[in-house]
């Protein structure tokens, strides 16, 4: 009964379903009945940071003395760095993420990258994106993959947190994707006596009569207004009562803004909680182009990136189980820093797969640095294994349709692990 | 007179479930028989339909079904005109944007040409099955690239869609757009590339399950050198590239080459139940069958040489399709959502390129399949963000507020086009009097119908479209306000008023007949007059005919529209 009153409550939010009378709830009950509880889907949160990624100050080999010798003020100290074994440290404010990866929650894929890299933000986003280093793809790789994609739940496939253009990697997704940045996508458009409308709409679609398919349907059709109604309630909820975007004079309530990295992310995890069918976000965090002063602006980009993403798992509690989140970035940084204190473009570089069901650890050896291409680190893992992976092992997406090959998995996922949730010690004070 | 058929599908006997039906006392050719049939083999009934169906009793209605309308060669012929005219692009240009960089999308009038080759063909049936073949051989223009081949290869998916399926195949592997789709033209002696081969197996013909990794390997030597002439336009067989040698598929030996593989395909006993069970979920029911169920038909599709008109006419006149066990039992693509609605509701042609967009956020853009597997039906269709797409299309026919049909008028002829205030992507200018008639009407109906005479006299059609806005989607409706002005010539009240109605329930009946070929379930035409007399006991005629009757009206057509029976079929 408790599970009952647990679907409604999850699948109708305060929509004005309730009040619609009692044919509605007796029919969605009889809808809650049929779907257990643990057949709940998995969820993909891909996290970009935008402008390339520093990754060896990311994972930093501390143990050998080329890193030190080619980074003589960027440098990170075996003191500094949260080590994770003799060679590799994590970047000393990733806190929260050498945490989960002590716990085997976060795994860090090393050497990722694709053949002959191109240095250009704009073109190597857009490799990534498309998944294809040849660029004959017009849409993206999530976008190819939505289409591809089972969703139990009712709701939207696919969601970009964020006010920018949609990225590149959800276009293409016909019927698939909303842009929180754009409030009509995810509007239902009633002029004129708009309530009753669609109260007459909800009575229209409140019947019995009809078959299973019938049914699926009128269920589905509720769910998407109660689906409206939730993004509705996750925004207001984080927004100022006035609606109004916060100036920037105004000071800034840590997690509960989507001008960064947790608020976005907070609003996912509402969105989860909520039970919102979503099963792909992507948000993205700009700033990693440091070619000058670099040391004090990446360290506060780590922070962010540890601090929303270890925020966002333990505000999931036991819905954590189903999130696998992926970090990357277009490129990585040259190994030599530059005249600037600051580092030039790169190639290859690392990336963070996180969630309590991914196995944890390091994927593939560091690359090496006295074998260098022009300067840069040599790649050996192609990036869309990574998406292969993901795509076929945790979306249950055939990847060999979307990316239009076979590309062999890397031992990222462990779906036979317990749930668990991702628990963050309090940060301590610092020195 | 037989006795109905078993409540429990597994318990149909397949012999029974494809005997003709014969239309009975018990299960007469009524408004529900013919609106069934005709949102399965058509895209819906309209009013005339129904008339006429009713007159001419079910054999005929089928027979015509088959063969479509007695002109419909001519008027396939001027589609093609006009989708010949729309390809053109020297002769239509179109403009790119004021103040903004989006570029229009080519393919926008090629997708909107095909609704209007299905809206006036004559033939749709004919139309219904290409789009079957389109998902079943589904290629997309992202790796295409070319408009003009994805015209030709929808051409050849017309042609056969009532055809033998052998010939098809073979034309299907010889397409020029199919040829780049699957990386055919990368297949050669020495290094071959197997998409097309596995393809052709996996998706086109057997399924999985059905062939071996060997077979693939071998049919991809044997199709090397089927590759296109350099212009594109042509199949061209590419002999130096071609492996001739011994080739074992399925078992057989032989120097086998593309034509060979196709052959031995058809042979296969797996291409019949494939082909069968794909069609079945099309036309009866996406309820997965008993497999005995298809047997009959599998035999009859073999033994007939693959006729796949004979197999169409089979199923739809069969007792099974007009038994519960189909009836409802599928839910519309939004291709059929969308013309279905446009038909059933607008009074007067709509420009078909504003339904492109809505298409695309109700899932499916014609000529863009996601990938090699087609578009993902039945319940797939519909998550949050596609059913409110149809939502918000259906508010779009229901207030007649066609975003193209701008009434906005250009100053000095399409060079001097100024747009301002407007949300502006794109101008067309079109030389009506430089194209031939059917072409100029092609154009008119994709483009919408603003004609306008610039200072030398010529008239030229002129077509606004709404744009993204910045980092959205396209031409997203507007919260609280339509997008466009209605149109009087679209406005649903013109028919639904016509005659004079004498009272809410006949207006009530009226939407029904318009949407659905058959009045509303009693309850749902209850909750509609309710909502019509807000709060009042009764409306006098006088009191019908006035515009917030008529907007009443218009948003209670919206909400009969969202009803679950207009998503499934």
């Amino acid at each position: 009964m408790s599970h009952r009153r647990d679907f409604l409550g999850r699948a109708l939010g305060g929509s004005a379903l309730l009040a619609a009378g009692p044919v509605v709830p007796e029919f969605l009950a009889r809808a809650a009945a049929q779907t257990p509880a643990s057949d709940k889907d998995t969820i993909l949160v891909v996290v970009e940071l935008a402008g390339g990624n520093d990754g060896l100050n990311t994972v930093v080999p501390y143990g050998d003395d080329l890193y030190h010798r080619a980074r003589p003020t960027l440098g990170l100290t075996r003191r500094e760095v949260l080590r994770i074994d003799d060679y590799h440290g994590l970047h000393p404010r990733l806190t929260e993420l050498k945490q989960m990866y002590d716990n085997k929650q976060l795994t860090v894929v090393q050497g990722v990258g694709y053949p002959n890299p191109d240095r250009s933000h704009f073109e190597s986003m857009d490799i990534w994106q498309l998944a294809d280093p040849g660029r004959a793809q017009t849409n993206g790789w999530l976008g190819r993959t939505i289409p591809a994609m089972r969703a139990r739940e009712a709701g939207v496939p696919g969601m970009f947190v964020g006010q920018d253009r949609l990225p590149v990697a959800l276009q293409g997704a016909d019927g698939g994707v909303i842009s929180l940045a754009d409030r009509a996508s995810f509007r239902l458009q009633l002029t004129g006596n708009a309530a009753p409308r669609r109260r007459l709409i909800e009575e229209l679609n409140g019947g019995t009569d009809g078959g299973e398919l019938t049914a699926f349907v009128r269920r589905r059709q509720l769910q998407t207004y109660a689906s409206l109604q939730k993004i509705e309630e996750a925004l207001r909820d984080i927004q100022p009562a006035n609606g109004q975007p916060r100036r920037p004079d105004q000071p800034q309530q840590p997690g509960n803004d989507l001008a960064n990295l947790g608020g976005k992310l907070n609003l996912i995890g509402r969105l989860i909680q909520k039970g919102l069918g979503t099963r792909i976000y992507y948000v993205s965090l700009a700033g990693f182009d440091t070619h000058s002063s670099q040391a004090d602006v990446h360290a506060d980009l780590m922070q962010e990136v540890s601090n929303s993403i270890g925020q966002f798992f333990g505000q999931l509690g036991t819905e954590a189980g189903r999130v696998v989140l992926m970090t990357y970035s277009e490129f990585g940084r040259r190994v030599r820093q530059n005249g600037s204190r600051g580092t030039d473009h790169g190639s290859g570089s690392n990336l963070f797969v996180a969630g309590p069901k991914v196995v944890g650890g390091l994927v593939g050896r560091h690359p090496r640095l006295d074998d260098l291409v022009d300067g840069d680190i040599r790649f050996h893992t192609d990036f869309r294994r990574v998406y292969a992976t993901l795509l076929d092992q945790w979306l249950g997406v055939e990847s060999r349709l979307v990316l239009g090959q076979v590309f062999e998995p890397l031992p990222l996922i462990d779906k036979a692990k317990p749930a668990g949730t991702v628990d963050i010690a309090p940060p301590r004070p610092k020195d | 007179m037989p006795a109905p058929l078993p409540a429990e599908l597994a318990k149909v006997d397949p012999a029974d479930a494809w005997q003709p039906w014969a239309p009975s006392a018990a299960e007469p050719w009524d408004h529900r028989a013919v609106a069934h049939l005709f949102r399965r083999a058509a895209f819906g009934p309209s009013p005339a339909d129904t008339a006429r169906a009713l007159a001419d009793g079910f054999p005929r209605t089928l027979d015509r079904l088959l063969v479509g309308e007695p002109d419909a060669a001519e008027r396939l012929a001027m589609c093609e005109d006009a989708g010949r005219y729309l390809l053109d692009g020297s002769r239509i240009r179109l403009i790119p944007d004021f103040g903004n960089n989006n570029t229009p999308d080519p393919a926008v009038p090629v997708r909107a040409w095909w609704l209007y080759t299905i809206l006036e063909g004559g033939h749709p049936l004919r139309e219904k099955l290409a789009l079957f073949w389109h998902n079943h051989f589904a290629t997309s223009y992202a790796k295409v690239g070319s408009i003009r081949l994805m015209f030709e290869q929808n051409r050849t998916l017309r042609r056969f869609a009532l055809g033998r399926f052998r010939p098809f195949l073979l034309e299907m592997s010889r397409d020029p757009a199919m040829l780049i789709w699957l990386d055919s033209n990368q297949n050669v002696k020495g290094a071959p590339n197997e998409n097309y081969a596995r393809e052709v197996m996996e998706l086109f013909s057997l399924g999985v399950g059905n062939y071996t990794e060997k077979d693939v390997q071998e049919a991809a030597r044997a199709f090397t050198g089927w590759h296109h002439s350099p212009d594109q336009t042509a199949f061209e067989f590419n002999r130096d590239l071609h492996d001739d040698g011994p080739k074992t598929l399925f078992g057989r030996a032989g120097n086998w080459g593309g034509d060979d593989v196709v052959r031995l395909l058809g042979d296969h006993p797996a291409c019949a139940r494939f082909l069968v069970g794909k069609l079945y979920a099309f036309l009866v029911s996406e309820t997965p069958p008993p497999r005995p169920l298809l047997a009959p038909l599998e035999d009859r599709f073999r033994r007939g040489e693959y006729d796949i008109a004979d197999l169409v006419k089979t199923i739809l006149g069969s007792r099974l399709f007009f038994s519960a066990h189909a009836h409802r039992r599928r839910v519309k693509w939004p291709v059929e959502y969308a013309v279905g609605a446009v038909r059933a509701v607008a009074p007067d042609r709509v420009p078909l390129g504003d339904l492109i967009d809505p298409l695309a956020k109700m899932g499916q853009v014609l000529f863009a399949p996601p990938n090699v597997k087609g578009w993902r039906t039945g319940t797939d269709w519909l998550n949050s963000a596609t059913l409110l797409a149809r939502n918000n299309f259906a508010e779009t026919v229901a207030m007649g507020a066609w975003p193209r049909r701008s009434t906005r008028q250009p100053q000095n002829g399409p060079e001097a086009v100024t747009v301002k205030d407007a949300p502006v992507a794109e101008v067309v200018a079109i030389d009506l009097l430089a194209m031939p008639a059917s072409a100029a009407l092609g154009a008119a109906a994709v483009y919408g119908s603003n004609v306008m005479t610039d200072p030398a006299g010529v008239d030229h059609l002129t077509v606004f479209s709404p744009i993204a806005p910045p980092g959205g989607a396209v031409g997203s409706p507007i919260p609280g306000a339509p997008t466009a002005p209605m149109d009087p010539r679209l406005d649903p009240a013109l028919t639904l008023f016509e005659p004079k109605p004498a009272s809410v329930a006949e207006v009530v009946a009226r939407m029904g007949d318009a949407l659905f070929g058959e009045p509303a379930p009693l309850a749902a035409r209850r909750k509609i007059e309710a909502f019509l007399l807000d709060g009042k006991p009764s409306l006098t005629a006088a009191q019908l005919d006035t515009p917030a009757f008529k907007a009443r009206t218009r948003e209670s057509l919206h909400a009969l529209m969202q009803r679950t029976c207009e998503t499934v079929i």
